[in-house]
């Protein structure tokens, strides 16, 4: 017993440190939603990424995420891939620090860009209903995000474009999972990552700082904490929620399906 | 260069109209599947192979090619026998020859060689992905039979399998927790339903044994075959050879089977082909076999065509 406060007091712990939201996904609970003997599991999720990155200026990003699922796995691992489309949306990122400078919009604005994502999971289980767990996972996007920004500068017009180009992620973390009645799985931990992503301008325009130079955006802390739970539904299908919070709170859902 | 494409394209018409049906492979179907690759007569490995020798036929000359004894026909008509007219008999047997070669000389090479590479269950993996495109295919027959629950299965399928199944590589529908069957709902089915009768029997070039109902079934099924509308037309071919090559390469052999087990595998096709569509219009009446009369077509004087 005190073996398990001890746990979940460190969990918490880790839990409350600042840290960054990461794109990709769910982490999931740290057990596999294989089933035991081993096999194959699909999903589609949701995901609503918060994060601060920060090269000169701080910016906040917020990226809307849909993705499919695929993995394998059984009783104590699990390795899964996922392709998604995620939008972005970089706050602040047109705004003009000059009162000569003028723009149509403050923030940088995308649709659609197609991500990649590979994981693997290790599982632990210390006790019948209880285990902790370890993830790697890395999210790396194909296309660029690019959003075209125009105004007037001492009254002449301009317009530009910004590319972010080149983002990926890479994210470990720990987990401790406890399995209630129903086979519910709830789980907790802390995790750590590394983000960036490169901005290339096609013209300079002073005043509108993310213009000034080729930039590399990062991560403003590099830690957080997660938590959710894994609910079986019906005839194979689960509902997985999770939050995760840094510097700001994300939140995702997903629905599986283990073969 | 575009006579280059064209003799790169010319393999692939020819396999791409070698069949012209699903075929479900994943998983056994609760309902048989009539494929048939260049002539080819192949049954769903999870069902009960047609009897041929039990078919009776009405040919051109009015006798049975097999049998030739008309205590035989009434004996077969008395056991409720399927038949087709055959009128064009000389014709349909120069396309089943046609045929026969096509497949033996170009698609079952080319089908071997690709199952070589390919592993099988990623033959499946491709097979499940373009049954699963045919979905409106089988929803709208569904709708036009007014059959609400096929209707549903149908739906069900696809949204589980596209969602679920990694747009439509993985039949997670067909699982042991699911279990929503696949279904192979087409046109010719439907027109069976509602009373048309088969009409006679066509073996077409590259397009395999069909009957004048069944002709429409292929007109219809490729508007609504979502492949049909990828432009250019050498795509099209393309991607429909590709997908005749994968389900012939998980059939390799059945063709085989049926022609050595055959007397006449003309006679052998036609028959499974009148068997094989007549259960599928029954199946989808929910009623058994009635029995015909000899000559005559099972929609021409079955009961009327009620609708599930």
């Amino acid at each position: 017993m005190k073996k398990l406060n001890l746990i979940f007091i460190s969990a918490a712990i880790l839990f409350l440190c600042k840290g960054s939201a990461a794109a990709g996904g769910l982490w999931g609970p740290p057990q596999s939603v294989s089933r035991e003997a081993g096999g194959l599991h699909t999903g589609i999720g949701y995901g609503y990424d918060q994060d601060k990155y920060k090269n000169d200026t701080e910016h906040v990003i917020r990226q809307n995420q849909v993705y499919s699922h695929l993995g394998y796995g059984a009783r104590t691992w699990e390795i899964y891939g996922r392709l998604g489309v995620s939008e972005l949306k970089i706050s602040d990122a047109f705004r003009s620090s000059q009162s000569s400078t003028t723009t149509s919009k403050n923030d940088f604005k995308d649709q659609w860009s197609l991500f990649g994502t590979l994981g693997a999971k290790g599982f632990y289980p210390f006790h019948k209903n209880f285990g902790m767990g370890a993830f790697v996972q890395g999210t790396y996007f194909f296309s660029d995000f690019s959003d075209q920004v125009s105004g007037t500068q001492n009254g002449a017009p301009f317009s530009a474009e910004l590319k972010v180009k080149n983002f990926w992620d890479v994210n470990f973390g720990l987990g401790f999972q406890a399995t209630i009645p129903n086979d519910i799985k709830m789980y907790l931990g802390p995790y750590l990552y590394y983000s960036e992503a490169k901005t290339s301008p096609s013209a300079k325009i002073s005043g509108i700082e993310s213009t000034a130079r080729d930039m590399t955006l990062k991560n403003k802390a590099i830690g957080g904490g997660f938590a959710g739970v894994d609910v079986p539904i019906a005839k194979g299908f689960h509902l997985n929620v999770e939050g995760k919070y840094s510097e700001m709170f994300s939140v995702g859902a997903a629905i599986t399906f283990s073969y | 260069m575009r006579v280059l494409s064209l003799l790169a394209v010319l393999p692939a018409f020819l396999a791409v109209g070698c069949a012209h049906g699903p075929s479900p492979v994943s998983s056994p179907s609760p309902t048989p599947s009539f494929h048939a690759p260049v002539a080819l007569v192949a049954y769903d490995p999870g069902q009960t192979p047609p009897h041929f020798p039990e078919l009776v036929v009405k040919s051109e000359s009015g006798s049975d090619p097999q049998r030739g004894d008309p205590s035989d026909e009434a004996e077969a008509a008395e056991e409720g026998m399927v038949t087709i007219a055959d009128p064009l008999e000389p014709f349909n047997r120069a396309m089943f020859q046609f045929n026969d070669k096509m497949y033996f000389w170009v698609l079952k090479p080319v089908a071997r060689g690709y199952n070589k590479v390919v592993p099988e269950a990623a033959r499946v993996g491709v097979d499940n992905f373009f049954s699963n495109l045919r979905f409106p295919v089988r929803f709208v027959n569904c709708l036009l039979q007014v059959d609400i629950g096929c209707a549903g299965r149908e739906l069900g399928r696809f949204v589980v399998n596209t969602v679920w199944g990694v747009g439509g590589l993985l039949d997670p529908a067909s699982s042991k927790d699911l279990d929503i069957p696949k279904g192979n709902t087409d046109l010719d089915q439907t027109l069976g339903v509602y009373g048309l009768g088969p009409g006679f029997y066509i073996v077409w070039p590259v397009l395999g044994p069909s009957s004048a109902r069944d002709t429409t079934r292929i007109v219809g099924d490729f508007f609504l075959y979502p492949v049909s509308y990828i432009r250019p037309w050498y795509d099209w071919l393309a991607v429909r050879a590709y997908e005749e090559v994968n389900e012939t390469s998980l059939r390799i052999g059945e063709y085989e089977s049926l022609k050595e087990a055959a007397i006449d595998p003309y006679v052998a096709l036609r028959d499974a082909f009148a068997q094989y569509r007549q259960k599928k219009v029954e199946a989808a009446k929910g009623k058994p076999a009635p029995t015909q009369p000899q000559g005559v077509g099972p929609g021409e004087a079955g009961p009327p065509a009620p609708w599930r």
